[in-house]
């Protein structure tokens, strides 16, 4: 278990590596000349060629691509992201301010979409074939074919431009810091993206509860005569449960997207929102740093998957 | 006169051997594949309505011109914002420009792109999926790894990261959704191959002396082809959704074209979202049928497919 769990975090470690040379690869390549973050556009065209190439080494411009590599990498393992080309704000600072709200879009949505779909999932395999089975596996459908900006759009028009239950947009309104406010905030964007990730949820839930009602020993509980819903909820539902939970891992990509495009829609003031806005302004390093964030949250969640699959069922085996 | 009988219905059956032998020689015998399926799915009402969707809607995309007298991008600011009529059938936008029209022809736009990038991920991930599947070795390792890194990231953040960098157009869309796409493909086909090579009659041509490509390509390939055309419907789905997100904020498809995404564009105003529902609202009814029959279609062959869902 210890070597198992040591060899897949030097894995997870190697491509978090490699993934940072491609993102510096990417801001080496893109246009954004750091000197003009220390002098203005009309003293660089003036200014005498021997004492800008002086300027460069001081600054270790000149360094070969490797090098430059190494200390950039040394300033992202230390916090220094670099900063934003178009605010000069440290990367650092915004992603602090921006995480926040994020996170608890993105919790919300998750609590909402496991809660509702792992119920909707046990109600469709208990009823399989059935009416109620087929219903819900067609909506799960809709739900997932439906672009998620386009049902935040009908959402935000019905509820909160036609009968004002909810804010249009944003997340805190100034001078209002109640909970009550930020859960009213809260409430159409996390529900919008939990929706969209509920169907598959449910789908996987609906699949594992089939497997497990199936088992010998769900066929024992009921022999015994127990009641229905015991052999269901605990011997079936509990059993099953585990590798939905699992899921939540794998959501996580999708998760990260969804809220993407959700904070826009939403004017939700997370690093979503930021990364489209950065996209826009071809703010470089933030659109690579923000990249890079994401891609280590996944990489470190499937980590963490896998480790608590591996301690859950002792089936699997370590190697 | 026991003996007898017993030698007569041998005598029958192997005349019936050697009928079905030499058609098959000759190459009269044919077979049923393709037809299975297909009788299978017509047994899905789901499968039937996104099959009939699915045709309507790219029969309509295509024959846009018949359809409509209005192009996608004729102005007409005599006629700007008009409701839903007979003469505009979805109304008229900002500029005055048909949105019946636009749907149609922004309808050609965004199914290229989606059906385009699944069948080019789907080119790339599965010639390279076959042969890694089948012959392993350093290629293989290289591909998977890279496959591992480009699904590692959040679909979308991967695409808009190489908008920024190769800078938005069509053709760069189609090529970033072909690059971020094929890793899925290529993993499913690969796995696939993992198993059916390790069958018998692989072996079997393996030891005959075949050549790797004849064996890999024509022989073990075909086995995992329902799994593939499931995959390809499930990336079109994507790929058209995720059109749709991007030209929706403004990063997809640019502007000058008329795509499903860009047409409701416009909803990004909230004067637009509240009162002119006509310019916004069937454009993403028509991409939610459109991705919704392809589901439909996805999961039709899906459960056609799967030998162990026959019965």
């Amino acid at each position: 278990m210890v070597a198992y769990s040591i060899r897949r975090l030097l894995t997870l470690l190697l491509m978090t590596l490699v993934m940072t040379f491609l993102v510096y690869l990417g801001l080496y390549l893109t246009p954004g000349d750091p000197i003009t973050y220390y002098i203005g556009p009309e003293a660089l065209a003036r200014m005498d060629p021997s004492r800008l190439l002086d300027l460069r080494k001081a600054l270790g411009l000149t360094d070969p691509f490797i090098v430059r590599y190494l200390k950039w990498l040394g300033g992202v393992v230390t916090g220094n992201f670099g900063y934003s080309l178009t605010s000069g704000v440290s990367i650092g600072t915004i992603l602090a301010a921006r995480l926040p709200a994020t996170l608890q879009l993105s919790f919300a949505a998750l609590l909402i979409s496991t809660i509702i779909g792992t119920a909707f999932g046990l109600a469709s395999a208990l009823r399989k074939g059935q009416l109620t089975d087929n219903v819900l596996t067609v909506a799960g459908m809709i739900g997932v074919s439906v672009p998620q900006f386009f049902f935040g759009l009908v959402t935000l028009l019905l509820f909160a431009i036609n009968l004002q239950w909810f804010p249009i947009g944003g997340r805190l309104r100034p001078g209002h810091i109640a909970l009550i406010d930020q859960l009213r905030h809260l409430i159409l964007p996390a529900l919008v993206l939990g929706i969209a990730m509920t169907a598959g949820v449910m789908r996987y839930a609906r699949a594992s509860m089939l497997d497990t009602i199936g088992k010998d020993y769900v066929k024992t509980a009921r022999s015994k005569g127990l009641p229905e819903w015991r052999v269901n909820l605990i011997h079936g539902f509990r059993v099953a449960l585990a590798p939905v939970i699992v899921l939540i891992g794998f959501r996580l990509p999708m998760l990260i997207g969804g809220a993407v495009v959700i904070e826009a829609v939403f004017q939700w003031p997370g690093v979503g929102s930021q990364f489209i806005e950065a996209v826009r302004g071809h703010d470089y390093p933030l659109v690579m740093m923000i990249a890079l964030v994401s891609v280590v949250v996944v990489l470190a969640s499937s980590y963490l998957v896998d480790l608590l699959t591996a301690v859950m069922d002792p089936r699997i085996k370590l190697s | 006169m026991m003996r007898l009988m017993l030698r007569g219905s041998q005598n029958r059956l192997m005349r019936k051997m050697d009928r079905i032998r030499t058609a098959e020689e000759a190459g009269t015998i044919k077979t049923h594949s393709g037809g299975r399926v297909l009788r299978s799915m017509l047994h899905n009402p789901l499968s039937i309505f996104g099959l009939i969707a699915f045709f309507v809607i790219v029969a309509t995309a295509i024959a846009a011109p018949l359809i409509t007298r209005y192009g996608p991008m004729q102005i007409n600011l005599s006629g700007v914002l008009k409701p839903p009529s007979l003469q505009h059938l979805f109304g008229t936008d900002k500029l005055g420009r048909d949105i019946f029209s636009r749907v149609l022809y922004g309808g050609r736009i965004s199914i290229l792109i989606g059906l385009g990038s699944a069948l080019g991920a789907a080119v790339i991930g599965v010639a390279l999926g076959a042969y890694g599947g089948y012959k392993g070795g350093w290629i293989d390792t290289i591909f998977l790894h890279l496959s591992e890194m480009f699904m590692s990231f959040p679909q979308i953040i991967l695409v808009l990261l190489l908008v920024t960098i190769v800078g938005q157009s069509t053709n760069n869309l189609i090529i970033i959704f072909i690059t971020t796409g094929w890793g899925s493909t290529y993993r499913m086909t690969r796995a696939r191959m993992l198993s059916v090579r390790e069958e018998e009659y692989a072996v079997a041509l393996k030891s005959f002396g075949l050549n790797d490509f004849l064996i890999c390509y024509k022989h073990l390939l075909p086995n995992a082809l329902g799994p593939i055309m499931v995959n390809i419907t499930l990336n079109t789905a994507m790929f058209i959704l995720q059109e749709a997100a991007l030209s929706f904020l403004g990063l997809g498809v640019p502007l000058q074209f008329a795509s499903w995404g860009n047409i409701l564009n416009v909803a990004n105003d909230l004067t637009v979202l509240q009162n002119y529902w006509w310019i916004w609202l069937p454009v993403g009814v028509v991409i939610s049928l459109f991705v919704l029959s392809v589901n439909f279609i996805g999961d039709g062959l899906h459960d056609s497919s799967d030998p162990s869902q026959q019965g």
